[in-house]
């Protein structure tokens, strides 16, 4: 008996496990919820890259370019404060978007399980545990769902580009500049989800088993 | 199953009380031999529990000083109109919540004073729950739900999964173990929600309404389930239920009106009374 009269820690790998398994299982609300991610992220990362080239042209692009844009009267129009204030506008509903489509898709997902949560509470399961199983669940979520948005929206703005401003879109953004563009995105949105699911499991996992149980949406 | 647990068992400091307010009908421990007799045989020990719900400004007293002991290796029904508090006293008694006023002892551990930790370790070990709506993990097999509380509790995968089956077998699922929970009828979930109580071979199953979301027929072999559970390994079994089926196989029933236990039936004289128990 003394051998079982255990309370488990579980060990990282092994919450990693149940939260994989979970989330194959659950297989179509995963592809919602991932796919919310992607979509959040995909808007955000286009108006973050294409913004990014916009601001470039007038500062990087060559002669050839300058002079084209000034003919088809875009150069001008792209330096307007009109369409200043009017990018400004995209990138704040940009994250927007993002912030009330990923938390309240992550929100939902959570609290829809708080009785789960109360049982495995009454099973024996420690607050850690069900916090760590949220973060494992959440970040697969997150991190598949950001890098599959950034692929998307950064090929969409980069088409976008070469359309407008020809083969020599591709070298208008420095290295650094892109990479921390797609950090800002990353970390949005990864953060954005992890935060959606902690704070409810964690809200959850605090609560006494009953309450849990009972505030089931 | 006694000490050898984190939990630390409390003194007897709290047996004059446990004494004193000892209810009608519970015959406490004869005599002299009080002390150390009384620490052995209650399993559970309830004084004095009250429990106020807060809703929209509005107080509702759910529990108004309840005194309730169980002695080990009981079958104790607490019976009650829905409403009277039956589920309020299951989840103090489970230590699912937290009463407002009163103490509540398991093998005469103060469960108030326990941190999470050994909470959590009390819910795992000492304690099997079945609820009126099963709960159990949706996207989990039988086996899986079966073997959770084993996961907590840190036994071998290999030697949870052989048990797991065992107990599936146990309770008449032994052909369903891969089956997840709307693969299966309400009574073969309880049956799951039953071993699942019984993984980590617990002294205590409480069982709140669990024939409640059954037919009477399978509500009848969940009872008897208990009932041998009861019989067979010697575990405590507490059931709040509005049941009339429970009466004939509980050892005791609490009745339980508008938060007060009003009295306590002991077996043998519901047999007497037999006829009067369906007028009840
Ligand atoms: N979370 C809660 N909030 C407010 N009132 C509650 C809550 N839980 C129970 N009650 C009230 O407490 C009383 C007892 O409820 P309960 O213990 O569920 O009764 P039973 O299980 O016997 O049907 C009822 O009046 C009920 O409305
Ligand atoms: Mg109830």
């Amino acid at each position: 008996m003394p051998e079982t009269e255990k309370i488990a820690i579980l060990p990282y790998r092994k919450v990693f496990q149940i939260a994989w398994q979970g989330l194959r299982i659950r297989l179509v609300k995963t592809f919602l919820v991932t796919s919310c991610i992607t979509l959040a992220l995909a808007f955000l990362t286009y108006i973050l890259v294409s913004n990014g080239l916009a601001a470039q042209v007038a500062e990087r692009a060559s002669e050839a370019l300058r002079q084209r844009l000034a003919r088809e009267g875009l150069l001008e129009q792209m330096l307007s404060p009109e369409q200043r204030s009017q990018t400004a506008w995209m990138l704040g509903i940009a994250l927007m978007i993002s912030f009330v489509g990923i938390v309240n898709a992550m929100l939902i997902s959570v609290t829809e399980r708080f009785r789960e949560i109360g049982t495995m509470k009454c099973l024996g399961g420690l607050d850690s545990f069900i916090v760590k199983l949220y973060l494992f669940e959440s970040l697969c979520q997150g991190v598949v769902g950001t890098l599959l948005g950034m692929a998307i929206g950064a090929a969409l703005a980069y088409a976008e580009g070469v359309s407008r401003f020809g083969a020599e879109a591709w070298s208008l953004l420095p290295a650094t500049a892109l990479l921390r563009t797609l950090a800002i995105s990353f970390l949005s949105g990864v953060g954005l989800t992890v935060l959606g699911a902690l704070y409810p499991a964690w809200t959850a996992a605090r609560m006494e088993p009953v309450e849990a149980m009972r505030n089931e949406v | 199953m006694n000490a050898e647990g984190p939990i630390p068992n409390a003194e007897g400091q709290e047996n004059k009380t446990g004494e004193l307010s000892a209810a009608p009908g519970v015959s406490s421990a004869p005599g002299g031999e009080a002390g150390a007799d009384l620490l052995a045989t209650h399993i559970v020990r309830a004084i004095g529990v009250r429990k106020v719900f807060t809703m929209g400004g509005e107080k509702v007293h759910a529990l108004k000083g309840v005194d309730f002991k169980v002695k080990r290796g009981e079958y104790v029904a607490i019976m009650g109109p829905s409403g009277s508090g039956k589920s309020t006293l299951f989840n103090m008694i489970g230590g699912l919540d937290k009463p407002n006023a009163g103490k509540v002892f398991i093998d005469e551990v103060d469960i108030a004073a326990l941190n999470t930790f050994e909470l959590a370790w009390l819910r795992c070990h000492k304690i099997g729950y079945i609820f009126q709506t099963f709960n159990l993990i949706p996207v989990a097999t039988a086996l899986d739900n079966v073997m959770l509380p084993m996961l907590f509790a840190d036994v071998p995968q290999a030697e949870a999964q052989d048990k797991a089956v065992e107990l599936l077998r146990k309770v008449g699922l032994g052909e369903r173990i891969f089956h997840k929970p709307v693969q299966m009828s309400g009574g073969q979930q309880q049956r799951v929600a039953v071993a699942r109580a019984l993984a980590n071979d617990p002294a205590i199953v409480l069982a709140d309404e669990p024939t409640g979301n059954l037919d009477s027929a399978t509500g009848h072999q969940i009872i008897e389930l208990l009932r041998e559970i009861n019989r067979s390994e010697g575990v405590t079994v507490i059931t709040a239920t509005h049941d009339y089926k429970m009466l004939s196989v509980s050892d005791r029933i609490a009745w339980l009106t508008d938060g007060v236990i009003e009295r306590f039936v002991e077996r043998e004289a519901l047999d007497i009374r037999e006829g009067q128990t369906d007028a009840r």
